[in-house]
């Protein structure tokens, strides 16, 4: 029986000892490599297919939580926010044929999209919210993109602690999605400056921080290797899947 | 029976899917832990909502961990709530360092690991299972409809109520019916639940997410899965140690097994 004993406290001592061993592979430029084919495996068998499930307007989360700074610090931002965001211009460049500046106005007077669809967190909550605004592909087909262009960049008016920007990314073909959307619009009213004001995106079929907050920009590229550290977004560069579907 | 012959009993591809499923397992819980963590609480539910919380982990205070289980709350400090941080501290943090990947509070590579070695487990399970169709490895390991009267003989055996097991092969009722539920039920689902936390799995496939109750229930679903196969895990390990460990590990290493008292009549 003490042989079983000292077996079975072996045992448990060798199980402890696997967290270890796991946070030195972790740091291993090599099998993080090896941990990094799982992504490309997603976005193949699973990519981007059929429609996020559409909610009803009783099934909309009473507290939608906020997972970001209150509000952008940058100083155009607080800038346009005390103007009531007159003053606003969405740029749209980078290889398309039409460049675009397009005021709160001009967007609102697009064809408007709504959807009531949940929002899925990557750390594991959960929230419905209702979003309207100019689709994606609509904005698309205003800017013309030219052949060669594979990838939608936005960047917004956030910066971290350390003055790091924050950005997201899409493949074209994500953001000709029907769900992915450019929202002005948040439960009917104008979005709060807490939740991405003027101009925040939505993306559905994608874990939350795909969906960036305070859209100034969007650029329209061939690669994202030169913008930041190459990954395609702001938490994509601090290790987090570029293909957020999962 | 003929106890001390030495019989070939595990083929290569059971012995290699068995230990790459046995690292993978280790790899998924603890990582899987590291996940739990970023949002500490389990709701039976689509979207998140506190009244329906089935289980929290929490640290109401400095130095106290908290676990609520439907709705009623114990003080769990040192080992759920508030434990070790992985880099020598403490912090409010539901499951300790000691048992994640990575020690420290690291939802990028948890994903990471979590979502690697869920398809090699997911690749073992398919291979053994495919490879196994009309093999003696899986045939002699599912539990049979014969099997079924032998059930309650074979238990009663375990708690003495029984002085011999009843006939059977390689494996007894009850070893057949755990394997064919890990195999057929709890893999599967656990893998399904896993797949309908995904946004886009949701929208290409929404009948899973909406078979477990939701995104949030088959969070849930997903934890109790995970559960459950650490019992089975536990009740594995604990066998394989009773029953001759170095002959058990040795055959699941080079495939002989030497034939035993504990084996069962018929083989």
């Amino acid at each position: 029986m003490k042989r079983k004993l000292f077996i079975a406290t072996s045992l448990s001592a060798a199980l402890a000892g696997c967290g270890a061993v796991g946070t030195k592979l972790t740091g291993n430029q090599g099998f993080q490599s090896v941990l990094h084919t799982a992504e490309d495996l997603n976005l193949k068998l699973i990519g981007t297919h059929g429609l996020a499930h559409e909610y009803s307007l009783g099934e909309i989360s009473g507290d939608f939580p906020i997972n970001s700074f209150d509000t952008p610090s940058d100083a155009l931002y607080k800038h346009l926010a005390r103007a009531a965001f007159r003053p606003f211009r969405l740029i749209v460049d980078g290889m398309v044929d039409r460049p675009q500046r397009l005021s709160l106005a001009q967007l609102a007077a697009m064809p408007q999209a709504a959807q009531i669809t949940r929002h899925d967190c990557v750390e594991g909550w959960s929230a419905i919210a209702q979003w309207s605004g100019v689709t994606l592909s609509d904005m698309l087909a205003l800017t013309g993109p030219r052949a060669g262009a594979h990838y939608v960049v936005f960047h917004t008016f956030d910066r971290d602690a350390n003055g790091l920007p924050y950005y997201e990314s899409l493949s074209l073909a994500q953001a000709m999605h029907p769900q992915a959307l450019l929202a002005l619009r948040q439960n009917g009213a104008p979005i709060p400056a807490d939740r991405g004001a003027p101009v925040r995106l939505k993306v559905p079929t994608q874990l939350g921080y795909k969906s960036a907050k305070w859209v100034r920009h969007i650029e329209v590229v061939a690669s994202l290797d030169h913008l930041f550290a190459g990954k395609g977004g702001y938490w994509e560069d601090q290790g987090y899947e570029w293909y957020a579907g999962i | 029976m003929q106890t001390g012959k030495v019989v070939y009993r595990h083929s290569a591809v059971t012995r290699l899917t068995h230990w790459l499923f046995f690292i993978a397992f280790l790899a998924l819980v603890s990582s899987g832990l590291q996940i739990f963590n970023a949002a500490p609480y389990l709701d039976a539910s689509d979207k998140t909502d506190p009244a329906r919380r089935v289980l929290q982990i929490s640290s109401p205070r400095e130095n106290v961990g908290a676990t609520t289980v439907f709705g009623r709350t114990f003080t769990t400090t040192g080992w759920l709530g508030w434990t070790d941080d992985g880099m020598g501290g403490k912090t409010d943090r539901a499951f300790p360092g000691w048992i994640t990947i990575p020690s420290y509070q690291d939802l990028a590579d948890g994903r990471r690991w979590h979502l690697f070695f869920a398809w090699v487990m997911v690749f073992c399970g398919v291979a053994y299972l495919i490879w196994g169709i009309g093999r003696h490895d899986l045939r002699e390991l599912l539990l049979r409809p014969s099997d079924v009267k032998k059930l309650l003989p074979m238990q009663l055996y375990y708690l003495r109520l029984r002085k011999e097991p009843p006939a059977h092969g390689k494996y007894n009722p009850l070893q057949k019916l755990a394997y064919t539920m890990v195999l057929f039920v709890f893999a599967p689902l656990i893998v399904l639940s896993g797949l309908a936390l995904s946004p886009s799995f949701d929208a290409a496939v929404p009948w899973v997410t909406v078979l477990f109750g939701g995104r949030q229930f088959a969070r849930l679903w997903h934890f109790v899965l995970m559960i459950a196969l650490c019992g089975f895990f536990a009740m594995h390990v604990m066998l394989v140690i009773t029953t001759g460990f170095r002959n058990h590990i040795t055959s699941m290493i080079t495939g002989r097994y030497k034939l035993g008292a504990h084996d069962g009549v018929g083989i």
